[in-house]
């Protein structure tokens, strides 16, 4: 098949013409995207009898940013349910890896009897949801007193099923020839993984850093069921102060709280962007 | 349950940050409550208590989303035995939870303790109405914390377009409806009124129309639900609203912020959200209450929402220092909290008194309302043997299925109570 | 000095006793937060155990048995399966086409995979209020919209035939993010020259290109995708329970949801337990199925 020659008017036409065809569609996507946030913004910034009414106005005729902002941050601990937010996340990732790691490795690159047994033990793993051994966990914490603490917050989310099949992913598509010089230089299995493998699986470790947090910083279900002491609520627990169903809440500061607690996501998401699409390229997922 | 959590234990890993509780000297209550929203009133109420009785700290557990949500939590922890000291507990699940919690041995006989107190005390504070909210079995068990009866918000302006007195406004259901339709043909985009019974979380709404014809819900150990005559006329009612009112059979938190952006007459709610109503409504335009049509002016009373502090609290002196402050919650001076901050009815008989709410009702009629009907507040029922929540679901799609106009009321009401039963007669 | 060389038995021993270390942590873990609680799951299905009750009795297979016979579990059933079914092809169908589209630009890319990215990072309480206003037939700029252009008001959460899909477009718009995220790893693996060799082949259009190259080497990404998007799916529950809570008239009432209604709210933990059980079966056949079809593509040399 020949190439039909093209004049470079007719070529810069068409580029144009897809270039507006992507755009539209980017932005129609976008703006479907952004309505809530935008939305949500700016209630934050609204006065309260301004922010049901029947004529939609975009912008607010009194400010009232510095109140709503200024009630989230101060008549409620905000901080206090990040730094919680963090403390938990960062518990949780910590563990993750360090259960998951190991575990991929095993069974990627190791041969042992059992080994698909627990692959599909793994893969029931992932089928499961937090509210099914819920009440199960929640009574077992409560026998051994430790209700209320970080640990019960932490504690179902240490095993990511996720974590052990993102990783086992990439560690199947490392080089076999590595891992048998240095077992032939004498490194115990134990140093090839932490000391070999792990360093260049550090993409794919960003990767899931971010999927992690995501999920665990928003997580509401469980934290629920264990916490009742309000110094440990977590963000969306502590955003619960603002909403409820029979008094109802000051929707100015609630959505400013939200903003507020929303931000550090999104800041860390700017951040690990690169290190995120690396990670994922590496899985080896094709 | 043992073995499972020795297994458990076995893991626990290094940096566990247990929250460990002030150990004092002092007496510290540990208090539940629920609506997370309320802590604007029962912070305050703790700090004055705690000025009073320095000897007793009062700390808050992290509140439960809504009265329901509340009772799960003291279900599982009556089992775990990690019960809070004292609980505010919704009314119309107060019975099914004294019922658990007694056979476990778990909660306070009240009357003992009020009785201590002197007869004079008790004819002083509270009304015999009040207290019998509080009592399952025949027992006094909670001490009515918060009380709401339902009341009628409306919008002067549009009244007065439709040509209705908002002074004077209807006192019978008859009445209602035809303003309502008048003020529906004053504007193709506003609907003469709301009541939503159809998405309330709980029977109240649907009980308040069968009660303020004089009817009864339970008739000892079988439901009635009104009657065939009063039954059928209630959801006649319902479907009226749609048909003549123009009605939105939409999520209540969207009709309510339909009601607060102009486009709704005459609305129907709780008195505890008038604080909230009134702030977003701002100056678009002019909010009044009145009370809760009642046709039956002999008979008809309505449901009393709210809630009844309860003692599950263990040992003599935590027991002691919780009905301190339960009686300090029930007291004037809380009460006035209370009620300043959200229409909530109170329980205390001098609260309304010149000393306390007097000059706030003064300047404040709207919220004055919810007082003026008072004696006409009956015990919220739920529905024997327990299921309350359940039934409540079944029924509100029948009913849901009524104001869409997919069912007849009479065969409506004959599936009502056809479903009603057998739940009730479920395991 | 000469390093010491592995007899091939002592390799396999070591290789089995280190497979066993490595995978102990999690297997313990396994164990604790999902096989334990999964047998007591199992033996309380068979009991008519309620929380807060002080004893409780055998029942045999009785749960299982209402279970198949009732009628709000099938309508559960039925509301998931629609719920998965327009979130399915929405949510990895349009995550592609965003993928594919940011895949090339330079200057643009940043900017928009941030924005679609968001919506993974929003809390619901918040944004639950925020759909209810954006949705409400009267009030909210989507009906205003509607009525701009000609349409009657539509009340997108109080219709029960209405209601699913919304929550489905939610659900979509939750998920476009984190679906495109993979998506654009799976395409940044595909090496340019293939491009490059197609375009000289006669390959010209965007189409063609898509058609030939771009959509074959995806395959596992889009594998992967699919099996993730419907596990999630599946699993809905945040959504309806701060939402609709199950409305209007059980027309939103989701798998989950039912059983935690079943559990949490009527406390009859036996029954809900075995509804439990039965959901894990459902949830395991479909992703067996696919993990099984997922392996056999990604096994290349």
């Amino acid at each position: 098949m020949s190439a039909r020659p093209i004049t470079p008017l007719a070529a810069l036409v068409r580029r144009a013409a897809s270039l507006l065809i992507v755009h539209a569609i980017l932005i129609a996507g976008a703006v479907f995207i952004l309505l809530p946030f935008v939305w949500m913004l700016i209630t934050s910034i609204k006065s309260p009898s301004e922010i049901f009414s029947a004529t939609f106005t975009l912008w607010p005729r009194h400010f009232n940013a510095a109140q709503n902002y200024g009630f989230a941050l101060e008549k409620v601990p905000l901080l206090r349910f990040a730094l919680n937010g963090v403390i938990v996340c960062a518990g949780i990732l910590v563990v993750q890896v360090l259960v998951a790691v190991p575990c991929a490795y095993a069974l990627a690159k190791l041969t042992f009897p059992g080994r698909s047994v627990l692959l599909a033990l793994v893969l029931l793993g992932l089928c499961i949801p937090i509210q099914v051994p819920a009440l199960p966990l929640y009574m077992g914490l409560a026998d051994l007193g430790l209700l209320n603490t970080y640990f019960a917050i932490m504690m179902p989310f240490f095993l990511s099923v996720f974590a052990i099949f993102l990783f086992r992913q990439f560690f199947k598509g490392y080089p076999d020839e590595i891992i048998h010089a240095a077992r032939l230089d004498g490194m115990s299995e134990f140093e090839i993984v932490w000391r070999i493998v792990v360093p260049s699986a550090w993409p794919a470790i960003a990767a899931f850093a971010v999927f992690s947090i995501v999920a665990h910083w928003n997580d509401l279900y469980w934290p629920l069921i264990v916490v009742s002491d309000t110094n440990l609520a977590t963000p969306p627990l502590g955003m619960m102060f603002f909403a409820d169903a029979e008094t109802g809440s000051n929707y100015g500061a609630l959505t400013a709280a939200a903003t507020v607690l929303t931000a550090p996501l999104v800041i860390a998401f700017l951040v690990a962007r690169r290190r995120f699409i690396e990670g994922i390229t590496m899985t080896g997922i094709k | 349950m043992r073995k499972f959590g020795m297994l458990l234990g076995s893991v626990a890993l290094a940096g566990t940050i247990a929250a460990a509780g002030a150990r004092a000297d002092t007496t510290t209550l540990d208090v539940l409550y629920a609506f997370p929203a309320f802590a604007k009133f029962y912070e305050p109420i703790a700090q004055e208590f705690m000025k009073r009785h320095p000897e007793i700290k009062v700390e808050f557990r992290a509140p439960a989303p809504t009265y329901d949500d509340g009772h799960q939590t003291m279900m599982r922890t009556a089992v775990t035995n990690q019960l809070p000291d004292v609980y505010f507990s919704g009314f119309h699940l107060l019975t099914e939870l004294t019922r658990t919690l007694e056979k476990r041995n778990q909660i306070v006989d009240l009357d003992p303790l009020l009785a201590a107190e002197g007869k004079e005390f008790r004819t002083k504070n509270y009304s015999d109405r009040i207290i019998a909210l509080g009592r399952v079995d025949g027992k006094l068990y909670g001490l009515p914390f918060n009380a709401s009866s339902p009341i009628m918000y409306y919008n002067v302006e549009l009244v007065k377009k439709a040509g209705g007195d908002p002074d004077h406004m209807p006192d019978t259901w008859e009445g209602i409806i035809a303003l309502g339709k008048k003020i529906k043909a004053t504007g193709s985009d506003v609907a003469g009124l709301a009541y939503n019974v159809h998405d309330w979380p709980d029977v109240w709404l649907y009980h308040a129309m069968i009660l303020q014809q004089g009817g009864t819900v339970v008739a000892g150990d079988k439901v009635t639900l009104g009657g065939p005559d009063i039954g059928v006329k209630t959801l006649t009612t319902f479907r009226r609203f749609v048909t003549e009112d123009g009605m939105p059979l939409i999520d209540w938190d969207q009709s309510r912020q339909q009601f607060i952006a102009g486009k709704i007459g005459i609305f129907f709610d709780t008195p505890a959200r008038l604080r909230q109503v009134t702030d977003l409504i701002g100056d678009k335009f002019t909010l009044k209450t009145a009370v809760f049509p009642i046709d039956n002016k002999a008979k008809g009373g309505m449901p009393t929402g709210g809630n009844a502090a309860i003692i599950t609290a263990k040992g003599p002196e935590k027991q002691k220092a919780a009905w301190e402050f339960l009686k300090f919650a029930t007291g004037p001076e809380a009460q006035k909290i209370v009620v300043e901050g959200t229409g909530y009815l109170p329980t205390n008989l001098r609260a309304t008194g010149p000393d306390y709410l007097g000059p706030f009702y003064d300047k404040n009629p709207n919220f004055k309302t919810v007082a003026q009907q008072m004696d006409r507040s009956a015990p919220w029922q739920g529905y024997p043997r327990g299921n309350t929540v359940r039934i409540w679901r079944a029924q509100r799609e029948i009913i849901t299925a009524t104001m869409r106009g997919e069912i007849e009321p009479k065969a409506a009401y004959d599936k009502l109570m056809k479903e009603t039963e057998s739940l009730m007669n479920a395991p | 000095m000469t390093a010491p060389r592995r007899t091939r038995d002592r390799q396999r021993l070591i290789e089995t006793l280190a497979g066993y270390g490595f995978a102990m942590p999690a297997f313990v873990l396994l164990l604790l937060t999902n096989i334990v609680p999964l047998l007591v799951l199992l033996y309380l299905s068979f009991t008519n155990y309620q929380l807060g009750a002080l004893d409780w009795h055998f029942l045999g297979l009785d749960n299982f048995r209402k279970a198949l016979g009732d009628p709000v579990l099938r309508r559960s059933l039925t509301n998931t399966f629609v719920y998965v079914a327009i979130v399915l092809p929405g949510a990895v169908g349009l995550a592609l086409l965003v993928a594919v589209l940011l895949h090339r630009r330079k200057r643009t890319r940043a900017i928009y995979e941030v924005i679609y990215f968001l919506p993974v990072t929003s809390t619901l309480i918040a944004m639950a209020t925020v759909w209810q206003f954006i949705l409400h037939p009267k009030l909210g700029p989507v009906n205003g919209v509607l009525k701009a252009l000609g349409f009657g008001e539509v009340a997108f959460l109080s219709e029960p035939s209405l209601v699913l899909p919304t929550l489905a477009a939610i659900g979509i718009w939750q998920l476009i993010g984190f679906n495109m995220v993979l998506f654009l790893a799976g395409l940044s693996a595909i090496p340019r020259d293939l491009y490059e060799a197609a375009e000289i082949d006669g390959c010209h259009s965007g189409v063609d290109r898509f058609l030939t190259i771009t959509w074959p080497l995806l395959g596992p990404t889009t594998m992967f995708v699919i099996v993730t998007t419907s596990i999630t799916a599946f699993k809905v529950f945040d959504t309806v329970a701060v939402m609709t809570r199950g409305g209007p008239m059980g027309s939103s009432e989701v798998l989950l949801y039912a059983i935690y209604l079943e559990g949490y709210q009527y406390f009859h933990m036996g029954y809900a337990a075995a509804l439990t059980l039965i959901f894990l079966a459902f949830v395991l056949v479909f992703s067996i199925l696919q993990t099984i079809v997922l392996e056999r593509r990604v096994h290349y040399a």
